[in-house]
């Protein structure tokens, strides 16, 4: 157990922050704005509250998991994360071309949206076999509404396109 | 005994057999697609599971589980890819198999060594979950408290990056488990003004982006990745020989992926490379160890498939999931309405041995799969990835859609997706954010009923024998991986001194 805890690791180098100090860093900001959020929560009755009151619980979370950064970042100095290759761009890409699709999702309906997603992304990726993309963006779909809208009978909005 | 002979009933009707046929197949060939584990496939699967009554649902899930973690051995022979993390120990032997032209023998006996390690934990899992649900039947709630705060400390343990990394990840997702409405006082917390989220952010979503949607960003970063395919000779069932030169690893193998099963939150990785090096470290002649020792294989994959079965132990026994599979699976027992835990066994008997059942039969069956069609399941790599990947992250919509039919609970699985490849790039698994988000609603109920029956004294919950026995394994599980990264360290140190 815990035969890979240290696998992948490397003494850092002396004249950088050791990467974990600024992750631990990260979520000591995150853990500063979730208890200011917590302060935000309304109060209960002491008779409905139990002693316990809304905030209480996600306070103790919010501690333990500052505590752990705080271990963490001590612990940065002595053995540090290796660092990892950058991100290449079709990352971001793809990312955005999620949250695309769930705009169109939204707005132009589920239907429309997967057409233009199964016939974009294959080709965003560097597919070049036309016939292909074109078969997949529209037998994919197609087998999507059988099993799912009328074999499962999900209820998909129509959208802007009024497809469902 | 009625309950066992009403699910042997329920068991001959073709649709559960039909439903355990499909998910063992689908299991074996989501477990060879390297990056669909069976954990994804089971949590994409769910959201359809709604529809169904508990016993078809659940037995699907199981057998899909069970077939999983056998089908990864299938790529890691032949493309040197394991297709799910349990069987990336078995590619240090069955690819170096492959390539000498004995891929049929490795793959028989990676078929074989899975079939007597699923077999061995469903036995496990029969006599041992019982017998701990009848000793957590009395548990109150400080008990429970312990129990779940001792599983969470087991994240330190499981494979990743960083001991204290799964800690912060496993708190993380206590503090998800908070978004929503407080059950004792009414009061939204974390909700920022979507009454949506007042009911709480259901795990599905997230459970599908943290697996499903960081999966497909970190498929669009490795496009250009090359996989070198083996070729496939017959598969074959090892000889009587081969037997014998695997016979006491593939026993031990049983009884450390049990063990390691059984412990809340291990799984089936750890487990393999547990029977991996335990192969290696007893065998007299090592010196054909990641050259093609056909024990290489019979080691891990004996002991992933028992963890299966031993997982299931603490996930139907004690509400506790064993590994990720098993926390999904929990979540499904839960949202068909179902309380695991002991209850579980006086109030739904024959879904128990239903689920017995389908893991007995998953694991028949993908052994005749594994053996008859293993060269048809390594075509799925064959799938080009840029069709494969939108596919699946198009489904994961589905997935979080259909559960509330809700857009937003989509957008909560896009966010979880692209969170989740950022804190993998930070080191932080998937995992253990999983199981705080499932366990953190019986952390927080279980601690505030303690407290209101120890009217706010900490210091009784150190009256109660278990829950001290908690705590001291719970001290235990979260300090021994930093202890031994810093031992280690040290050793190092001095080596470099010498």
């Amino acid at each position: 157990m815990g035969m890979s805890h240290g696998e992948g690791r490397a003494v850092m180098p002396a004249a950088r922050l050791p990467r974990d100090l600024i992750v631990a860093l990260a979520i000591l900001a995150f853990c500063a704005v979730a208890y200011a959020i917590t302060l935000g929560f309304a109060k209960a009755p002491a008779a409905v509250a139990q002693n316990v009151q809304p905030a209480t619980f996600p306070r103790l979370v919010i501690g333990v998991i500052a505590v752990l950064s705080a271990v963490l970042a001590a612990m940065s100095f002595r053995v540090d994360s290796a660092r990892k290759g950058p991100v290449r761009p079709m990352v971001p890409v793809t990312a955005a071309m999620m949250v695309a699709f769930v705009i169109a999702f939204d707005t132009l309906g589920f239907i429309a949206a997967m057409v233009l997603f199964a016939a974009a992304m294959p080709v965003l990726w560097g597919e070049r076999r036309w016939a292909r993309v074109g078969a997949f963006a529209a037998l994919f779909p197609a087998a999507i509404y059988v099993v799912f809208v009328l074999g499962l009978g999900v209820h998909f909005d129509a959208g802007l396109l009024g497809i469902n | 005994m009625d309950a066992f002979l009403a699910a042997g009933a329920a068991f001959l009707d073709p649709y559960l057999i039909g439903l355990v046929l499909v998910g063992t197949l689908g299991g074996v060939m989501v477990g060879a697609m390297p990056g669909l584990s069976s954990t994804m496939a089971t949590a994409l699967l769910l959201p359809f599971t709604l529809t169904m009554e508990p016993i078809p649902a659940i037995a699907l899930l199981s057998a899909l589980y069970c077939a999983g973690t056998y089908g990864g051995s299938i790529t890691a022979i032949l493309v040197n890819a394991p297709g799910a993390p349990p069987a990336a120990a078995t590619a240090f032997d069955g690819y170096p198999l492959a390539q000498q032209g004995r891929a049929g023998l490795a793959l028989g006996m990676a078929a074989v060594s899975s079939v007597i390690g699923g077999i061995f934990s469903v036995i496990v899992l029969i006599v041992a979950a019982p017998l701990l649900a009848r000793v957590a039947y009395d548990f109150g709630p400080p008990e429970y408290f312990a129990l779940a705060l001792f599983g969470l400390s087991m994240l330190a343990t499981i494979s990743g990056e960083s001991a204290i990394k799964n800690l912060i990840g496993g708190a993380f997702g206590v503090l998800l488990a908070t978004v929503g409405m407080d059950f004792t006082t009414g009061v939204d917390r974390f909700t920022f003004g979507f009454w949506e989220l007042s009911e709480g952010i259901h795990f599905i979503p997230v459970m599908i982006g943290l697996f499903a949607g960081c999966e497909f960003l970190t498929q669009a970063g490795q496009l250009d990745r090359v996989k070198v395919r083996a070729v496939l000779d017959a598969v074959r069932l090892p000889s009587l020989d081969d037997f014998r030169k695997c016979a006491s690893t593939i026993l031990r193998s049983c009884g450390i992926g049990t063990f390691i099963g059984l412990l809340p939150a291990e799984g089936g990785t750890v487990a393999a490379m547990i029977g991996y090096n335990e192969a290696k470290r007893w065998a007299k002649d090592k010196s054909q160890f990641g050259k093609g020792d056909i024990r290489g294989i019979a080691g891990p994959e004996t002991a992933n498939n028992a963890a299966t079965g031993a997982a299931m132990v603490p996930t139907l026994a004690l509400g506790i999931p064993g590994s990720a599979t098993t926390a999904i699976i929990l979540g499904a027992l839960l949202v068909h309405g179902l309380r695991p835990g002991p209850h579980l066994f006086t109030e739904t008997p024959t879904l128990l041995y239903a689920i017995f059942l389908a893991m007995l039969l998953a694991n028949l069956v993908f052994g005749v799969f594994g053996l008859i069609g293993a060269k048809l399941f390594a075509r799925v790599t064959l799938i080009p990835i840029t069709f494969l990947w939108p596919s699946v992250f198009v489904l994961a919509c589905i997935g979080a859609y259909a559960l509330e039919q809700s857009v937003l609970d989509v957008w909560i699985m896009v966010g979880a997706g692209l969170l989740g490849f950022v804190l993998k790039r930070y080191g932080f698994a998937a995992a253990p954010i999983i199981m705080g988000l499932i366990l953190g609603e019986l952390v927080e109920n279980s601690l505030k009923q303690s407290l209101i029956i120890f009217d706010h004294e900490w210091l009784r919950f150190l009256e109660r024998p278990i829950v001290v026995a908690f705590l001291a394994l719970t001290l235990l599980s979260a300090v021994w991986p930093l202890v031994s990264v810093l031992r280690a360290r040290r050793a190092a140190a001095a080596a470099a001194a010498e």
